[in-house]
């Protein structure tokens, strides 16, 4: 491999301002295929924030923010589950399928489903799944379009230990595959070896901490 | 932007002295409603204000669905509270107005049904704007209802003259009969309500700001702790 | 953005007809109102062709505001919408979806608001239905143009089926004017000519429907 990674986004003294109080600012980072950025900081530092003006949900005040990635190639995992409860786990996909203009059929379908362990439930409503399940299927449709930059916003929140394994797993492929991760992480201890770079928000101002993620000590922040 | 609010409350006291001096001692007592049609008066200059905050709700919405910028928010909540205040008080003097005039409390006159729908729809703003939200979505959600609120307007004022007649009716003026010394009371009275709105909408939009930098240390206070 | 808007509408069609209880309360409500109003005639008489044109429509509105939150709760009960808004497709797509998929609902529940109205009002089609029919589509898309757009504004709140009657009636007073009139030429009233009601319903659907391609991604994208 000759040429450089693509870069995949870039933020240049980001700043956000909720009403007159500062959130953050003088965000600065960029990413590269295949990268994993960590989130961490205490609660209400802005990390849900960062992630938002990241997807091109909300705008940021101050700075630029450069997404090299397409909504047709982002995903956006957050804690909640984005499901249809009414619909089955089958349908869900389908739904989501078209949505996103894929040309994938049932037997397709199916197997996205078998590969997070719904192969057996793809036909039950996803109203009865429990927490790890519907997780689960939710992480079958970020994956649908193979996306090339994922934003995960705590998604390992109440899942079992199988369901955790899992996303760690899906998340290790996407990366070797070239998708860039930016992830906000409450369990510092395990995601950590999985990170490239660490970027702490402070809650303050500026971060508290932006560089490798070998010499980031999460002992300087409790969270 | 400093307005000199004190000039201008000045003015608007001296101005509504000179107005009370021009009803009760310049303008002839009307022939057949006697003093009662003084009320008048008072009721035209606040409808005509009323309709104005509420351009300028739209307007001030507008500019903040282009712009983002929160102070447009504020100019529109404060000039819709305003607008709600006179046009409330408008219905009151127009109904006291009715009655004598029309020997009713209401009619389906046009400008009356305008008035009260106007009346309607800018509550349910002013309750939006007190919901549980964020406070970039509510900025938001209200510049929205600002706006769709003053598109409505025209379209309620030609359906409720529709609605009155199976003809459409000739444009019918009810100060067209005014005198000389009633019409020169009229404008007077008008002109000195300007200045009192305009007290109002920037004492207002300052203490909405200035509510806002409160919340905002607060805030800041409390996550620092 | 119409393929993508039926992808919406067919989703939530399934949703509401067949998932949930939310259009069988809809027609419900309005079904009940329709009775209720057979209070308001005395023994043997019939209600004047305008109140019974008017009622009707009242059960319409209710109906609509159920029928636009429940459309609008299905994304929200698991965080959907985020899902929605962050997908390749014009977030303007997901209006013109629940639009068309509410105006097939109205429809559907005003086929039975009809009879009823005929058999709780003692009613009868004896005027002129063909400009009262094309009264109804054009009321119907106003409503469910400017619903599609309020009703994502009282999402996550309290108290949301109030919250949106209060904002969205008033605003519907020229629509409900004309569709009034409209209704009572269908049941015999006196008749009148209808063309300039025909164009406050025409100017009210042209306006709402630009209003809301504009204002839809503000209300509903972003933040919430």
């Amino acid at each position: 491999m000759t040429h450089a990674p693509r870069q995949l986004a870039a933020a240049r003294g980001l700043g956000k301002f909720y009403g007159p109080r500062l959130v953050f600012k003088d965000v600065q980072f960029t990413l590269t295929a295949g990268q994993c950025l960590l989130l961490a900081g205490p609660n209400g530092a802005g990390k849900s924030t960062l992630l938002k003006v990241l997807a091109g949900l909300i705008p940021a005040d101050a700075g630029t923010c450069e997404v090299q990635v397409g909504h047709d190639r982002l995903g956006f995992l957050g804690h909640v589950t984005c499901i249809y409860p009414q619909l089955s786990g089958l349908e869900n996909l389908r739904f989501w399928a078209k949505v996103h203009g894929l040309p994938l059929d049932d037997d397709a379908l199916r197997q996205r489903l078998a590969a997070v362990h719904l192969a057996d439930a793809a036909d039950d409503r996803a109203g009865t799944y429990s927490r790890g399940m519907a997780q689960r299927l939710n992480l079958a449709r970020v994956f649908l379009n193979a996306p090339d930059l994922l934003l995960l916003d705590e998604p390992g929140t109440g899942l079992d230990a199988a369901s955790s394994a899992l996303l760690t797993k899906t998340i290790r492929q996407a990366r070797e595959r070239g998708a860039g991760v930016i992830w906000i992480s409450h369990h510092l201890e395990r995601d950590l070896p999985e990170a490239d770079a660490v970027l702490a928000l402070s809650g303050r101002g500026a971060p508290a901490y932006h560089g490798p993620a070998s010499g980031y000590t999460p002992e300087a922040c409790t969270c | 932007m400093t307005l000199p609010v004190p000039l201008l409350a000045a003015l608007a006291g001296l101005a509504m002295a000179a107005s009370q001096w021009l009803i009760w001692a310049y303008a002839p007592v009307e022939a057949t409603l006697g003093p009662v049609q003084k009320i008048f008066y008072i009721h035209l200059p606040l409808a005509w204000w009323a309709l104005l905050s509420f351009g300028v709700t739209f307007v001030a919405s507008v500019l903040y669905l282009l712009k983002k910028n929160i102070r447009f928010d504020l100019l529109a909540g404060a000039a819709a509270e305003i607008g709600v205040l006179f046009s409330g008080l408008a219905l009151v003097t127009g109904s006291i107005w009715g009655r004598v005039s029309w020997n009713v409390w209401w009619t389906w006159d046009p400008r009356l049904t305008t008035t009260l729908v106007m009346w309607f729809i800018y509550a349910a703003y002013l309750l939006v704007r007190g919901l549980e939200m964020p406070r970039e979505r509510k900025a938001t959600v209200a510049a929205v209802l600002g706006v769709v609120a003053f598109l409505d307007v025209p379209l309620v004022f030609w359906s409720a003259r529709l609605w009155r007649s199976v003809h459409p009716a000739v444009f019918a003026s009810k100060e067209g009969g005014l005198t000389g010394e009633m019409a020169t009371t009229v404008i007077a009275c008008v002109a000195a309500w300007f200045f009192v709105w305009i007290c109002l909408l920037l004492t207002r939009r300052r203490q909405l700001l200035q509510q806002e930098r409160l919340l905002a240390l607060q805030q800041t206070l409390s996550a620092r702790n | 953005m119409l393929r993508a808007a039926l992808i919406i509408a067919h989703k939530d069609l399934r949703l509401l007809v067949g998932r949930s209880s939310g259009l069988v309360q809809a027609v419900l409500l309005g079904l009940v109102l329709l009775f209720l109003f057979s209070l308001s005639q005395a023994p043997g008489q019939r209600l004047p062709a305008q109140s019974a044109a008017a009622v009707f429509w009242m059960a319409s509105l209710f109906c609509e505001i159920l029928v636009v939150n429940a459309l609008f709760f299905v994304e929200e009960s698991q965080g959907a919408r985020l899902a929605l808004t962050l997908s390749p497709m014009p977030l303007q797509a997901i209006w013109l979806g629940k639009a068309l998929a509410s105006l097939v609902l109205l429809l559907l529940a005003q086929c039975l608001f009809l009879p009823a109205s005929v058999a709780f009002l003692g009613q009868s089609f004896s005027g002129d239905v063909w400009p009262a029919l094309a009264m109804v589509l054009l009321a119907d898309w106003g409503l469910v143009a400017l619903g599609a757009l309020l009703g994502a504004l009282s999402q996550g709140q309290a108290a949301r089926e109030s919250l949106l009657s209060v904002v969205l009636f008033p605003l519907l007073l020229p629509l409900l004017l004309a569709a009034v009139r409209g209704m009572t030429q269908a049941l015999g009233g006196p008749p009148e000519p209808l063309e300039n009601w025909f164009m406050t319903a025409g100017a009210f659907d042209l306006m709402f429907t630009a209003a809301a391609l504009f204002l839809f991604p503000y209300v509903y994208g972003g933040d919430a």
